[in-house]
């Protein structure tokens, strides 16, 4: 499969869903090694979690922002363009960015019944479920991260109305490309709006599902390593 | 052949992983990928994507984390202590009394709140010690309060209805709507239940509470009229087309700031707890749509909706032995699955029978509604049971048998439903028109 070509000469399968489980058997059988070492990174992958949560917050109240600018603007007899483009670029973006958070807080849900039965449970089942969701999600990333490149290759660009001004667009392509470039980026940036590149908004998609394969994959580790879920809170509806 | 093959191997590997506790939307996905690689030759990942991003931006999701947000701020305020005071003086006259407040609580805060976990802590946070203080009776307390804070995922706003009219792309404004006259028959359906509760069994009444003055009455439920204006202008905003279902979200949310603002319950912290939490459960939401739509898709590649509606079809069935399978089919998967989910587990497979047998569905919509709220309180998994346990203390199974008669209420509704559908499709089809 083309999807799956090699990078750094093994297959790209290996590096997401091989090695990753290699790292939690691992954690499995080096409890005590390991633990000194991945503690400072859980604690930096906690203050992630929590940054990209307190960004999708942001968009959510950037919606709310939309959606009265759009009011506002009906009824002022002004047209907004692209308004229901933007609020739903906007809704992509706070439901992908808070998907890591939500699950170290344990808001997303599931069926428990096996996992309550006992301690073996708790422990085997939890582990096998995190498992399964990492490869899941790590697909699921894998894949929003290819569409997101094709979309920048292909130049595709909106269906709707909406539009973005060029310099915003210069400014992600600066932190995509070599410093050596970016003079030669901001020359041929023009001052004029643009139809929005889907591109852009599917940033936001790109990083969340890494965030959440990442989020999984270490809470898969973190479980093996301490013996206990570190999802606090399994919160209801 | 392949068909009963693939439904097969759908099944079981959809049971396995919800069963082995994988996250539901994640669980979804992965049953979609491995379908997609067993039986079509289309590349899985691209179309996954693509059919996703399409969902996740769409402009119709947006009202689900503003009206997830006007809850989570109201759920912040006084109101829960407001709405016992507010409400107790007019309702102390009727048979029944004080628990009549748990019902009339729960309708008002499910029509601020989408979510029924959230209407059953806020109702019952005050509702409880103080019915228990008056002497009423333990199972009418926890019963009547277990089954009416399931108006919450049925009286506008509704999350469920959000998720439904999303997933079938039908109008949210009609399906809230439709979903008001139904709600307010429920309700009363769990008043009449409290009144004959009264007149059966007169052993068990507390002694009357004490004469208060007309002018006390309105004094002490003067937190409530704000809060029942904010009512009335989301619901009757999208009624009139003024605003469509997002635009009155929005509208709702900044009435429920403003709200919280003069009440002087908006700190810096209630605030950001209100953000954060309808952030995360927006998520946790978008994640099941995400995996439901890659599986209607995957389960679109294999022509199992199209035979099985076909199959349906044949059997020639009435709409109403369809509908009485279906509430069968619904109560047991709610047993152990929540609303959310089960809607978007099912429409997949259903919507395409439903739409061949004639059924109208936004009627559909609120007939689900009814279903899915059974689900609630029905053991082993009813996200209302814990919430009870939570607040309570009690076992799981007591909480489960004093709610029973709340389900035959909620299995009376059906019925109520397949005889008189126009309760649910009369009013979507007088909407003014107005905006999208």
């Amino acid at each position: 499969m083309r999807d799956w070509q090699p990078f750094l000469g093994l297959p790209l399968w290996a590096w997401l869903f091989v090695f990753p489980t290699l790292l939690a058997v691992c954690c499995l059988l080096f409890r005590p090694v390991l633990r000194p070492i991945l503690s400072p990174v859980w604690r930096i992958l906690d203050r992630v979690y929590l940054a990209s949560g307190v960004i999708a917050a942001g968009f959510m109240v950037t919606i709310l922002l939309l959606i009265v600018a759009q009011m506002i603007a009906r009824w002022s007899g002004m047209t907004f363009h692209g308004s229901t483009e933007f609020a739903g670029y906007a809704m992509a973006a706070t439901s992908f960015f808070a998907f890591a958070h939500a699950l170290s807080r344990g808001a997303h849900i599931r069926v428990s019944i096996l996992l309550n039965i006992n301690n073996f449970t708790r422990f085997w089942v939890d582990a096998f479920a995190m498992l399964i969701a990492a490869i899941t999600a790590t697909y699921f990333a894998r894949y929003a991260v290819k569409t997101n490149f094709l979309s920048e290759m292909l130049n595709d660009r909106t269906q709707g109305q909406d539009q973005v001004p060029e310099w915003l667009l210069s400014l992600f392509s600066m932190l995509g490309s070599a410093p050596g470039k970016w003079s030669e980026i901001w020359a041929n940036t023009g001052s004029e709006w643009v139809y929005t590149p889907v591109w852009l908004p599917q940033l936001p998609m790109s990083i969340g599902t890494v965030l959440l394969a990442i989020a999984l994959w270490d809470n898969l580790t973190r479980l093996l390593t301490l013996g206990e879920t570190q999802i606090v809170g399994e919160s209801v509806e | 052949m392949t068909e009963i093959y693939a439904t097969v191997i759908f099944l079981f590997v959809l049971f396995a992983l919800l069963g082995s506790s994988v996250w539901i939307g994640l669980a979804l996905m992965g049953v979609a990928w491995l379908g997609m690689e067993l039986f079509t030759s289309r590349p899985a990942g691209d179309a996954m994507i693509t059919t996703i991003w399409t969902g996740a931006s769409s402009w119709t999701l947006t009202a689900l984390p503003l009206f997830i947000w006007m809850g989570e701020i109201l759920y912040r305020t006084r109101l829960s202590e407001d709405m016992f005071r507010g409400l107790a003086p007019w309702l102390r006259w009727l048979p029944g009394g004080l628990l009549h407040t748990n019902i009339a609580g729960c309708t008002i805060f499910a029509a601020v709140s989408g979510s029924s976990a959230a209407t059953l802590t806020t109702v019952g946070k005050m509702s409880i010690p103080e019915l228990r203080s008056r002497g009423y009776p333990e199972y009418m307390i926890i019963g009547t309060l277990a089954g009416a804070a399931t108006l919450g995922l049925m009286i506008p706003p509704s999350l469920t209805l959000i998720v439904y009219g999303v997933t079938i792309n039908e109008s949210i404004t009609k399906l809230f709507m439709a979903g008001i006259f139904p709600g307010l028959v429920l309700a009363g359906l769990f008043m009449t239940y409290i009144i004959g509760w009264h007149y059966l069994r007169p052993d068990q009444r507390p002694k009357p509470e004490p004469p208060m003055s007309f002018g006390q009455m309105v004094a002490e439920s003067r937190f409530l009229i704000p809060v029942l204006t904010l009512v009335f202008i989301v619901i009757g905003s999208m009624y009139m087309g003024f605003a469509t279902a997002t635009e009155a979200a929005a509208v709702g949310v900044l009435g429920a700031l403003a709200l919280a603002l003069t009440q002087g319950s908006l700190s810096w912290s209630t605030f950001s707890q209100s953000l954060m939490g309808a952030t995360q459960t927006s998520a946790m939401i978008a994640l099941i749509l995400m995996g439901a739509a890659f599986l209607s898709l995957s389960m679109g590649f294999t022509g199992l909706p199209r035979a099985l509606a076909a199959w349906i079809d044949e059997m020639n069935l009435s709409p109403i032995v369809l509908i009485a399978a279906l509430t069968v089919f619904y109560v047991i998967l709610g047993m152990f699955l929540d609303g959310i989910s089960s809607v978007v587990l099912t429409m997949a497979i259903v919507e395409p029978m439903i739409r061949q047998a004639g059924i109208d569905v936004i009627w559909f919509g609120i007939f689900i509604v009814v279903v899915v709220e059974m689900a609630q309180v029905t053991p082993p998994i009813g996200f209302n049971l814990f919430v009870l346990q939570g607040m309570t203390r009690h076992e799981i199974s007591y909480i489960a048998r004093v709610a029973i008669p709340m389900v035959g209420l909620m299995l009376l509704m059906v019925v109520i439903l397949v005889v008189w559908p126009e309760l649910a499709t009369w009013l979507p089809n007088n909407i003014r028109s107005g905006p999208g």
